[in-house]
């Protein structure tokens, strides 16, 4: 049996390493923090995907390799499944989550809705600040996808999508 | 008795490789297990010859020698394991068991944070794992 950690814990420690580097190491730079970010979460994917591909046979295809992050890994880490796969079988994949853990506590910032709503441009404002701060923290499951996929021997490229708060897609494009 | 056990890349770039003999036989291990990296392509690009064990982690019996056996096992990170043995009528239940108990501690070594993935596995306690594992395939073979 793996040891387990506190989910919240979990939470925390995210929402600390995205703060970390988007205020502190790379306040001016938010592509260079994305970056650094998307690479830890490329380091940990790398490596659970080696744990969690164990007791397995080995995949014939890359769509079985897809098949078991939508399954498995996303279990062993979401307790979870994907919730819907899209392909255009072309080496595109749109894994959707309608809950993903990781967001599901999030919420906008209402102090920064009250200030001023006669003006008109406030409210796409903060939406579009808000949305630029949740995709901040999408960058480490992109990583995490990201790596495990290409410990698999499928080189990708991995971006997310916010649709509405706690739900999200992970868009992965199949290098050829 | 194991004398001889590696790690392979995906890149086939050697990982880690060990032997566990008194003699100064260690040149002549590594090309063993240099040539071994052939056949394990092989059986691997040509599926139809393994047959029933397509796409199965634990590749069987290598390539026999005079004084030699070589098991295989192709992890689903394209990872080779690659074990020489003395004995000559091993079980293969026993290598699949030394395979999977070897494959927990090579995960728990590339676990660790400071290792860098594709370089070679310098950690002391993977090598005194290996070396426990390597020496419980003897008795259990024995026993």
């Amino acid at each position: 049996m793996g040891r387990e950690v506190s989910e919240s814990c979990v939470d925390s420690l995210l929402t600390e390493m995205v703060s970390s580097y988007c205020d502190r190491f790379y306040a001016n730079k938010p592509e260079l923090a994305a970056r650094r970010i998307e690479a830890i979460g490329f380091q940990v994917g790398h490596q659970l995907s080696e744990r969690y591909t164990m007791e397995r046979p080995r995949f014939s295809d890359n769509l079985e390799a897809i098949k078991f992050i939508c399954k498995d890994f996303w279990s062993e880490l979401f307790k979870k499944q994907i919730d819907n796969l899209k392909t255009n079988h072309k080496g595109t994949f749109v894994l959707q989550d309608n809950r993903f853990r990781w967001l599901a506590r999030m919420s906008i910032d209402p102090s920064s809705e009250d200030g001023d709503l006669s003006q008109d441009n406030s409210a796409p404002v903060t939406e579009n600040k808000a949305a630029q701060a949740t995709s901040m923290h999408l960058y480490f499951p992109c990583g995490i996808i990201r790596g495990a996929l290409s410990n698999l021997g499928i080189p990708c490229a991995v971006s997310a999508d916010i649709s509405s708060l706690p739900a999200c897609s992970f868009v992965v494009r199949i290098k050829a | 008795m194991i004398v001889c056990v590696a790690v392979v890349g995906h890149q086939n770039n050697p990982l880690y490789i060990q032997s566990f003999t008194e003699a100064d036989d260690a040149l002549k291990l590594h090309h063993i297990v240099h040539c071994s990296l052939d056949v394990i392509d092989e059986r691997v690009n040509n599926p139809k010859k393994s047959g029933p064990t397509l796409n199965e982690t634990f590749l069987g019996l290598l390539y026999p020698t005079e004084n030699y056996k070589v098991y295989g096992y192709l992890t689903n990170t394209k990872v080779k394991f690659i074990v020489v043995t003395t004995d000559l009528d091993v079980r293969d239940a026993d290598v699949r068991n030394f395979f999977r108990k070897f494959h927990v501690a090579y995960v728990d070594a590339v676990s660790n944070p400071f290792h860098v993935p594709g370089k070679k596995i310098t950690s002391r306690t993977f090598a005194e794992r290996v070396s426990t594992i390597v020496k419980s395939f003897g008795l259990s073979s024995a026993g």
